[in-house]
């Protein structure tokens, strides 16, 4: 299960609004008690501009997460002691589905999951209106991501 | 040179579940060189068959990507930090 404050829904939900038509990205991190949202840059236009052949979509169908705003998540991991949560990233005018795309890259280039402790948030919003929003994570005996329930709390 | 290197949790199966290992090497291509007599099978895990780094794996000297510094011939310097962290990527059905 994953435990949400409300104003940190309403912070990510705002993040993927202010991002439509193109899906978003980031990370909400924890000490434990409070948990901070930190938005990335969502870098699949730049790529797919420079090579399409490898980067088929655009940012209105997928994300890649800057890998400079990935290093600075670990880093603030590492010295503040605080965890990462959860990744997010929203569906531009689709369902919160975990889609094949979701799944495969959450396990490239190894086959692993490479956060297999970590939930990866959907949010799904339709021309800047919020949907809704779920939840996955590995689950070992599954071999796959399945839905974890959201708690939303005060 | 000296440097401490992050393994991501899909790779630590190969370093004895341990998150940071040692490394010595002038270049990042040194230190994945030594890796991989350390740690056998790491090398192919972090670079393709031409030697380049794989598409969904970031390389960090310290806090910059290797790509935007001089890739694997960039050199490193006793008690830097290498960090490889698989991409977050992803993408609607279409
Ligand atoms: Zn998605």
């Amino acid at each position: 299960m994953l435990e949400l404050r409300r104003e940190t829904t309403s912070q990510i939900y705002a993040h993927a609004m202010k991002e439509f038509p193109n899906e978003c990205c980031g990370a909400i991190l924890t000490d434990g008690t409070k948990d901070c949202v930190r938005r990335c840059n969502n870098i699949q236009n730049e790529r797919h501009a420079e090579d399409p052949a490898t980067y088929p979509r655009d940012a209105r169908t997928a994300y890649l997460m800057d890998p400079n705003d990935l290093i600075k998540i670990h880093r603030e991991v590492d010295t503040k002691g605080t965890q990462i949560k959860a990744f997010y990233h929203s569906h531009p005018n689709e369902d919160a589905y975990f889609s094949d795309k979701d799944k495969t890259d959450a396990t490239e280039p190894w086959g692993l999951p490479n956060y297999p402790d970590t939930v990866y948030v959907v949010i799904s919003l339709y021309d800047r209106q919020i949907n809704v929003a779920r939840a996955y994570s590995w689950d070992d005996n599954a071999e796959d991501f399945v839905e974890v329930p959201i708690n939303s709390v005060a | 040179m000296a440097v401490t290197v992050r393994i991501p949790t899909p790779l630590r199966k190969l370093t004895n579940d341990q998150a940071e290992v040692d490394a010595v090497g002038a270049t990042i291509e040194n230190i994945i060189e030594n890796l991989e007599s350390n740690y056998a099978g790491i090398k192919e895990r972090i670079c393709d068959e031409a030697g380049n780094i794989r598409r969904f794996v970031n390389i960090y000297l310290n806090d910059e990507d290797i790509r935007f510094l001089d890739g694997t011939t960039t050199t490193v310097s006793d008690g830097d930090e290498v960090s490889i962290i698989p991409a977050i990527a992803g993408g609607a059905s279409v």
